[in-house]
């Protein structure tokens, strides 16, 4: 499997104090083509500047490659799906929020635009509200409807920034198990920022821990079988394990 | 509808009392004239007094300043936005000279363009610029980071960031920033056709009502009032209202 990210050295520190802390210290990943890296850790272990700092949104010291390049700035190769469900351009319906960043990144064929939009409303479902304005939808649609979006982009790596943590628990599950099927689909290489780790066991062929910043304390393949339930074999094992290391972070702080 | 309907009742009721005023005498007849005397005015000001032709003329000067200003006001509140040393040196101009009157600019203006439309335009410009370039950087200002963060990763950049993001996440202000440029023309406007008269080009309303006012027809001067008033409504109603409701409204940015 080919490296599609590889990080090493980084460092970031915001800065904005006199003694202000480094939040990523000397950090070193790397994401193979086709993982669904999910990456728990407490709050402010670094999880979202982490991958802040792989959109390109933050400068940083040291080094970060996607596929080979070096980010320096935001780009369509890297697509950032937020948690906060205002994330698609109130002004624009939901079919032209998925076909303008095509447009503007050099897509002008109507007919073209037409099908990327059907096939990826027709993915996540949402095939009837094309026409509709985001704040016509609900949380988990307007959800759905930034990741049709990032996908139509076809990104190598789509960067999801605990996407379903405002979601309630029944379309939550849904959407975990809708995330799952699309990433089979499209093979799409995802990382995922999560606080749950059920989320994490049931979306990640990786999980990563963090703690203080950004050191990674557990890195290891997910091998409960998918579709992964609390009834999966090993489940309880992992579950555990991860819940065991995020209380011990708890307490050193 | 509900809307229009209070509004309506509210207009009647206002007429009345003011009939009911006039009635009973308690002012002189020369300051508080009837509804009928000023609808009267009103008629003989368009049927006599081309007032049509002020009215018009004073429109085609309030639209050329209000495109100019409007224009100038995008794109310089847009150039502060791409660079940081522009908007610390416009956020000063706006500061300044949004406290200038525009009367005040006058004599500068006489003497820089001479009496007629270039100064009218001018002034018209100034008192409109400023407000619009403050509601616009405002509005730019409160952008949502998510808004912006989504058009940089998209790959928007500069001007086209500003075109793409921030001029319709900030349309509401962007609107309110043109009612309050639309009316900080008209009140420049009529100060100016006051106090240059017909010696220009030619004579907008402003002239009409001093006319009106030299000749001790109060009448008269309601009825230009009136048709100011009819304007702002027609503006309001018909302009404002439709880019409202077809904008922020459909998008659910306002309510």
């Amino acid at each position: 499997m080919s490296k599609i990210l590889e990080i090493s050295g980084l460092t970031k520190n915001y800065h904005d104090a006199p003694d202000s802390e480094d939040i990523l210290k000397n950090l070193n990943l790397t994401v193979n083509e086709g993982d669904f890296l999910c990456i728990l850790g407490p709050s402010g272990c670094g999880k979202t500047t982490l991958i802040r700092c792989i959109a390109g949104f933050e400068e940083y010291e040291g080094m970060i490659k996607v596929d080979g390049k070096k980010v320096e700035k935001p780009g369509i190769d890297r697509i950032m799906v937020f948690q906060d469900f205002n994330q698609l351009f109130p002004w624009k319906t939901v079919r032209k929020n998925i076909q303008y960043p095509l447009k503007i990144n050099g897509i002008t064929d109507k007919a073209e635009l037409d099908r990327i939009a059907r096939e990826h409303l027709e993915l996540v479902g949402l095939s009837e509200y094309g026409d509709f304005y985001p704040h016509q939808l609900s949380g988990g649609m307007k959800q759905r409807v930034a990741i049709a979006k990032g996908l139509a982009l076809n990104p190598k790596i789509i960067l999801m920034d605990e996407p379903f943590a405002s979601l309630d628990a029944m379309t939550r599950n849904k959407l975990q198990e809708e995330l799952w099927r699309i990433k089979e689909k499209e093979n799409a290489t995802v990382i995922f920022i999560t606080h749950n780790i059920q989320e994490a066991l049931v979306l990640g062929t990786r999980i990563l821990l963090l703690s203080k910043q950004g050191k990674i304390k557990i890195d290891m393949e997910n091998n409960v079988a998918k579709p992964v339930t609390p009834a999966s074999e090993g489940y309880g094992e992992m579950w555990k394990k991860f819940n065991d290391a995020l209380w011990e972070e708890d307490e050193e702080n | 509808m509900k809307e229009a309907r209070t509004q309506i009742i509210f207009v009647v009721c206002f007429l009345v009392v003011w009939q009911i005023v006039y009635q009973m005498q308690a002012f002189n007849e020369l300051v508080f004239p009837s509804l009928k005397d000023i609808g009267q005015s009103f008629i003989d000001g368009f049927r006599e007094d081309s007032l049509m032709t002020y009215t018009m003329y004073s429109m085609s000067l309030i639209l050329k300043g209000l495109a100019i200003g409007i224009i100038l006001a995008f794109i310089f509140s847009s150039i502060a936005v791409v660079s940081k040393t522009f908007q610390a040196i416009y956020h000063l101009i706006v500061s300044v000279c949004d406290l200038l009157p525009g009367v005040a600019l006058l004599p500068l203006a006489i003497v820089w363009f001479g009496i007629g439309e270039i100064t009218t335009i001018f002034i018209v410009v100034h008192s409109i610029i400023w407000p619009m370039s403050r509601s616009i950087m405002d509005g730019y200002n409160s952008v949502s980071k998510i808004y912006i963060e989504g058009g940089r990763n998209i790959g928007l950049r500069g001007f086209n960031l500003v075109k793409g993001v921030y001029l319709p996440a900030a349309f509401t202000h962007v609107l309110s920033g043109m009612r309050v440029g639309w009316a900080r023309a008209w009140r420049a406007l009529i100060s100016i056709e006051m106090i240059f008269g017909t010696t220009g080009a030619g004579a907008g309303i402003g002239w009409f009502i001093f006319m009106k006012r030299t000749n001790v027809d109060i009448a008269g001067v309601f009825a230009a009032l009136i048709v100011i008033m009819i304007i702002g409504i027609i503006i309001e109603y018909g302009l404002f209202h439709t880019i409202e409701r077809n904008t922020v409204k459909k998008w659910g940015m306002a309510r």
